[in-house]
């Protein structure tokens, strides 16, 4: 082969990222850069703005194949776990093995303040359609109020794939500014007095209540809402590996190392999704702006509903544990507690607050599993093993025989 | 516009009424699960004496630990001889 060096080094030298370098590639690396900024410095969600800003950085380096419409490329395999809804739900298994519904049970009825905060989703919801957005994107958009970022990821991956980075971005930001956003939203609806209110001890709840919950909240919910299946059904197997005492093994993976490791695949497809295309949008911007609309909305309902069960009660719900029902677990809890305790040192709402904090959790979920059943495309079909029979129907008749037949002695064995 | 404004607005009262059901619904099965099943307190462990010869669980571990690598040691059968107390420092 005949070498010639001025040929080989224009090769390279056409070859090398710099020579297809966008001035789009540029900003996004500079939003790279300020994801991996924040995560590191200031301690913004770094477990997840880290990988998120890291995979962003792969994905904004030219002719590297790392965005997650790269077919082929490492950080596309990635994103499929996004794209075919698996790793949301991994999180919620996880998430579900680290959280104590004990404070719920003790008092169910925070389970409305979880509900309460939901009202940040609609609101910000009715705001993206004023701005143009369609139902499945608004709906997408909405979800950032559940402050809940697997749901936001989950649902936008399913009603609205080609918002999904700011979504993500914006629900994960957010998040990590809950100490900064609700404290005042909470001292300028309360009073004083209301601040200060002590509450009762949190009666203790039976083992086997805290089995059979995890299994009664699939059953109702999920047959109310199948759309939500995947997230409530995996979060409550979560918490069924931690409460029934039987699968220690299980619990300590799916608390520890697997949601770790899910952690890094979906941060890192989230952040593989913010391309220059994607991402330098005017959309981009409203989502952001939505965004805090839907986390402040949400708080404000929370904290509303709050002062309505003190009133209800006749003053012994502490309207501060509302603003907890928007998820974010165990922060929106914290800031509860330490509102409360600027108030008076001495009142502890810590325990309190993590009923309406983990009904957030629910309460998001099967907000976006009304959206599911509202804009998904759920099959109408009630056909039981659909999945099974469409193998069934691409092989060919003999083998589909022999399947039948196999299936007519098994329910005649059982 | 006008039309998507409504429709957002029916989606979300809809919405929120459902989510409020769905919880409520949750609310009476959590009281009625928590009536059925109340919540029993422990009962308290009894006292265990501090002599080797009861010890149990990790204790017991122990002392078959000891009593195998000793029986080694000096060369005799483990029948030979029994550890009678385990002290800690």
């Amino acid at each position: 082969m005949e070498f010639s060096f001025g040929a080989s080094a224009t090769k390279i030298l056409t070859t090398t990222g710099f020579s297809s370098l966008e001035g789009g590639d540029i900003i996004m690396l500079v939003v790279a850069c300020l994801l991996l900024y924040l995560a590191i410095w200031k301690k913004f969600e770094p477990l997840l703005l880290l990988p998120i800003g890291f995979g962003c950085l792969l994905a904004n380096i030219p002719m590297s194949m790392m965005a997650s419409t790269d077919a082929g490329g490492l950080l596309n395999f990635f994103y499929q776990g996004i794209k075919h809804e698996i790793l949301p739900p991994l999180i919620f298994l996880g998430v579900g093995a680290l959280t104590d519904f004990g404070p719920l049970l003790a008092n169910p009825a925070t389970l409305l303040l979880g509900a309460a905060a939901q009202v940040g989703v609609y609101v910000t919801l009715i705001g993206a359609v004023l701005l143009g957005f369609n139902m499945h994107e608004a709906s997408a958009i909405g979800i950032i109020g559940g402050a809940d970022g697997p749901t936001s990821i989950f649902i936008a991956s399913k009603l609205a794939p080609h918002l999904l980075a700011p979504i993500a971005v914006a629900a994960y930001s957010y998040m990590s500014l809950v100490p900064l956003i609700q404290p005042p939203i909470m001292r300028l609806l309360t009073t004083e007095k209301e601040r200060k209110i002590k509450m009762a001890q949190l009666k203790p709840i039976s083992q086997t209540v805290k089995i059979l919950f995890p299994v009664v909240v699939t059953i109702v919910c999920c047959l109310m809402l199948p759309g939500v299946t995947p997230l409530l059904g995996m979060l409550m197997l979560g918490n069924l590996f931690r409460e029934s005492g039987v699968t220690a093994r299980l619990h300590e993976t799916s608390e520890t190392h697997l949601i770790n490791i899910v952690t890094i695949l979906l941060a890192l497809a989230v952040g593989s999704s913010m391309t220059a295309d994607s991402f330098l949008r005017l959309e981009t911007l409203k989502i952001i702006v939505l965004g805090l609309l839907a986390f402040c909305i949400a708080t404000a309902g929370g904290v509303l509903f709050g002062k309505l069960m003190c009133k209800m009660t006749g003053g012994r719900v502490n309207p501060l544990i509302g603003s907890a029902g928007v998820s974010a677990v165990p922060m929106a809890a914290r800031v509860s507690q330490k509102v409360g305790a600027e108030a008076d040192s001495s009142n502890f709402l810590l325990m309190h607050a993590m009923g309406p904090n983990v009904a957030g959790v629910i309460g998001s979920a099967v907000a976006a599993g009304v959206f599911i059943s509202l804009f998904g495309d759920i099959p109408a079909v009630t056909e039981p093993h659909a999945a099974i029979a469409d193998v069934i129907g691409t092989v060919e008749p003999g083998i589909k025989a022999a399947i039948a037949q196999v299936a007519d002695v098994a329910a005649g064995v059982n | 516009m006008e039309a998507s404004f409504l429709a957002a607005v029916y989606v979300s009262i809809l919405a929120i009424t459902v989510i409020f059901i769905v919880l409520v619904i949750l609310i009476f099965t959590i009281q009625a699960l928590v009536k059925l099943i109340p919540y029993k307190a422990p009962p308290p462990a009894p006292a265990r004496p501090q002599t080797a010869s009861s010890a149990s669980g990790d204790q017991d571990d122990h002392v078959a630990a000891i009593t195998a690598t000793l029986a080694m040691h000096m060369g005799k059968s483990p029948s030979e001889f029994r550890i009678v107390n385990i002290s800690q420092p």
